[in-house]
């Protein structure tokens, strides 16, 4: 269960925030709570851990063949890039996605792929 | 017959998995889906394959699979994740430059120096945005061949190994995306390079002197990443 397309009007939306880099709610409709922490969740995030949601059962296990190793290690990572990066804002994006407060589908909708080829040349500019 | 259970094991493993356990390669672009039956085959692995011949390159639990999880997180269904990995190593055939002597002294004997030059990683996803994310990882090694005589007579060679790792990251945002410059400078060991335009460019570069052969990798590669996200970070909502 991930990358689902974030449905727009969904009047209970399950509130599982997807993806990785690119976060955003899940969006389909809310079909029960989380267990432990109350959070409406679609069919596929409530039978994916028996009730509990993703975040809630993530396994803290360093163990990367663990199917769900991501769930777990998404928050740490955030945490720690946002140390690295002394950006507090950086981690606030990942907690307030986790709190449902963005506006959901802000995506570019584009085919994707669509790439030219060497960008090696001189219109690159330090940052 | 020796191995016979290992060897027929070894048969019932995806196919991308035997070839990393004989040829220690990879070359493929895979829809996101397809990734995870791959992922489970080489999760099997240990608890079959005891013979060292057969040993999966430890690059691939410790680096390809954790990769792969999380961009695939980022991706559509039907987007993909391409992957060239070659794991032979450093000192495989056709990597190692001209061999040159330096200058030495007692009780060294003589020096030989090269250079391998071995990109081993390139990973491609498209993400669910339309963007590309683009991970290439080179690893320069310096190798010195040290032949010296101790303090009893003897002769001794022996060959040390430095590794000069240079990650770089190339986010390709679609048309129309708009880059918003992070609050905070990255960490002084990431260099970044943006082409802003109709379709922006960002290109961060890492160079990792002493570089472990793989633990730690993908935390450091998702941890330059981040950088690439950043000036795309979704803007608060606002209250209107
Ligand atoms: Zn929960
Ligand atoms: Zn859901």
């Amino acid at each position: 269960m991930d990358g689902a397309a974030g449905e727009e009007g969904v009047v209970n939306p399950c509130t599982v925030t997807t993806g990785f880099f690119l976060l955003r709610g899940c969006g389909r409709p809310a079909v029960a709570g989380c267990a432990r922490c109350g959070r409406g969740l679609c069919q596929g995030h409530a039978a994916q851990n028996g009730g509990i949601c993703p975040e809630c059962s993530a396994p803290a296990t360093e163990d990367f063949y663990h199917p769900y190793w991501t769930d777990g290690y998404r928050r740490r990572y955030y945490t720690e890039s946002a140390s690295a990066y002394n950006d507090p804002y950086w981690y606030s994006t990942f907690d307030t996605y986790d709190r449902g407060a963005f506006d959901q589908g802000g995506d570019w909708a584009s085919g994707g792929g669509d790439f030219d080829g060497d960008f090696d040349g001189s219109d690159f500019v330090d940052s | 017959m020796f191995y016979r259970k290992q060897k027929a094991a070894l048969a019932r493993f995806h196919p991308l998995h035997q070839a990393l356990v004989h040829e220690h390669r990879l070359s493929v672009t895979l829809p996101r889906d397809a990734w995870e039956p791959l992922i489970q085959s080489c999760a099997q692995h240990r608890a079959h394959i005891r013979r060292r011949k057969w040993a999966l390159p430890d690059e691939v639990p410790l680096v390809l699979v954790p990769l792969v999880r999380v961009l695939s997180r980022d991706l559509r269904r039907t987007g993909t994740i391409g992957v060239t990995a070659d794991l032979t190593g450093p000192e495989a055939a056709g990597k190692a430059g001209p061999q040159q002597s330096l200058q030495v002294r007692r009780p060294i004997r003589r020096v030989l120096q090269w250079y391998a030059f071995d990109p081993w990683l390139a990973v491609r996803a498209e993400l669910r945005d339309g963007s590309t994310l683009d991970i290439a990882v080179v690893d320069r090694v310096r190798f010195r061949k040290i032949t010296k005589t101790n303090p009893r007579g003897k002769i001794k060679t022996k060959t040390k190994s430095k590794t000069l790792r240079v990650i770089t990251v190339t986010r390709r945002l679609p048309k129309g995306a708009v880059l918003t410059r992070p609050a905070s400078p990255p960490p002084p060991w990431i260099r970044v390079r943006i082409k802003d335009g109709p379709r922006p460019v960002i290109r961060l570069r890492a160079r990792i002197p002493n570089a472990p052969r793989s633990s730690g990798l993908p935390n450091h590669i998702l941890h330059l990443s981040a950088e690439a996200f950043r000036w795309t970070a979704p803007q608060a909502r606002r209250a209107s």
